[in-house]
């Protein structure tokens, strides 16, 4: 039996618990410092039940309710809770892991009572965090994080054999994981309309999520980092700039794990260009920020148009392979020696605390 | 057990430009003297004193920290009964100072 933790409304509930005065009322909390030109990431409960939710643009949810509350997303904060939560978490002595940053999974096939284990768990994080959790229990992960979805906020939901059918034919195919997209989509246009039609017709859809338990941290595919600017910027230095922060940025993850990579790809987004995506693949893998920004660089030349705008971008590194550390060449060695100093002081001062003067770049959004 | 599912955001997001449209509260980062408890592992404020004036802190609403390279700053969100405020701690410049008032 799988047990899964879904925060309610995680960063908004969080921003609440902070600021007293904002519980009660419809907030957002918003990707960007900017209240009317973002996009919401979350949204209280109070929000939700006007019709405000994530991935709706801030202008659409203040058009809706002119008195929302407003709040810039802080990760620090809701990174560190949810870290606490995962520790107290483990005090429970059984299989457990992330399933994402508000949401957890614990493997309780060994536990008698599953129900009053939800209930411990529930009060515990409200005492410490002062912010609510629904639980699901079912017998694999699919099946236990749509059950909590089930009665949220605040609620448990138990599937087993005598309600699975009852419950998964009142629940809409849109809720399971998976569903919300274009697969729902095409899967609603065949005839699929609620879970129950999901898990009859397609089990192995739910078999195939036993849960993620494994001892061995689990080795990247692939390393990205992607950003949608403030707005759409034709300055080719500035773009190159972002390009370079963006290799910086995958490069230190790839130092940190001790990988290397074959394959750059590298993802633009804008109006005259829609989106542009390609990759190139070398013999030689890197984590060298700079090789990795001057392959994404000669990706961007492909584009066809002369100072195309770009509104969103993004690198990718894969192909990932472990780093090998020899260096034949004395140029090569003096590169890494460089590379692994201003990591060192990244790591001792906080990431971005040294970088390339190119990348100052990035503050300048004219 | 390290997250897998997920990787924090860099300190990178320095490098996001300041928006002319901002909201986000003015960051006060005032030096503040303040009284502070230490049990149970535990650090909880109990008063602080902001441009010369004494604030009795009334409610811990709530605690964070941060790691920035080698330092780890604590944060709090104390009521006074009137008014909140976000107060932190840099455990290597051993500096208090209060961050914003909420509003």
């Amino acid at each position: 039996m799988i047990l899964h933790i879904d925060m309610d409304a995680f960063f908004a509930s969080i921003e609440q618990a902070i600021n007293p005065r904002l519980k009660g009322k419809p907030l957002i909390v918003g990707s960007r410092n900017n209240k009317l030109h973002t996009v919401i990431c979350a949204a209280s409960y109070e929000a939700k039940r006007l019709g405000i939710g994530s991935g709706m643009s801030s202008r659409e949810a203040f058009q809706i309710c002119p008195n929302l509350e407003f709040v810039c997303a802080e990760q620090g904060k809701y990174i560190w809770t949810s870290e606490q939560i995962f520790e107290m978490l483990k005090s429970y002595g059984l299989p457990l892991s992330y399933a994402s940053i508000d949401e957890f999974q614990m493997d309780i096939a060994a536990h008698p009572e599953p129900l009053k284990l939800a209930e411990d768990i529930r009060k515990r994080i409200y005492a410490n965090f002062n912010i609510t959790a629904s639980v699901g229990i079912a017998k694999n992960w699919l099946l236990a994080k749509t059950a909590s979805k089930i009665n949220k906020p605040n609620g448990v939901t138990l599937i087993n054999d005598d309600n699975l059918r009852g419950i998964l034919g009142r629940t809409p195919l849109e809720k399971v994981c998976g569903m919300g997209g274009k697969t729902g989509a095409l899967l609603s246009s065949r005839g699929f309309k609620t879970a129950l039609d999901l898990y009859l017709k397609m089990p192995a859809f739910f078999q195939d999520y036993p849960g993620k338990f494994s001892e061995e941290p689990e080795k990247p595919k692939s390393i990205g980092h992607s950003y949608t600017l403030p707005r759409a910027l034709e300055n080719p230095l500035v773009i190159r700039a972002w390009i370079r922060l963006l290799s910086e940025m995958v490069g230190e993850r790839l130092r940190h794990k001790n990988l290397a990579a074959k394959t750059v790809h590298l993802w633009l987004n804008g109006p005259e260009i829609g989106n542009f995506g390609a990759q190139k693949t070398s013999s030689l893998a890197t984590n060298d920020s700079f090789e990795l920004y001057s392959r994404s660089f000669k990706i961007a030349c492909l584009i066809p148009l002369n100072r195309p705008k770009i509104r969103a971008l993004g690198v990718t590194a894969s192909q990932l392979i472990p780093q090998e550390s020899l260096s034949l060449f004395i140029e090569q060695k003096r590169r890494e020696g460089l590379i692994t100093t201003l990591d060192r002081i990244n790591s001792r001062f906080g990431d971005g605390s040294i970088y390339p003067a190119q990348v100052d770049l990035t503050r300048s959004i004219k | 057990m390290k997250q897998q599912s997920f990787s924090p955001k860099a300190r990178w997001d320095r490098h996001i430009p300041e928006d002319s449209n901002a909201a986000i509260p003015e960051l006060l980062n005032e030096k503040i003297e303040c009284l502070v408890l230490f049990k149970a592992a535990k650090i909880q404020p109990q008063m602080f004193t902001w441009r010369n004036r004494d604030y009795e802190i009334k409610t811990i609403n709530y605690n964070w920290q941060e790691r920035r390279g080698q330092e780890i700053v604590h944060y709090f969100s104390v009521s006074t009964g009137s008014d909140s405020y976000q107060i932190s701690f840099n455990n290597t410049s051993l500096r208090w100072q209060v961050d914003r008032i909420f509003t």
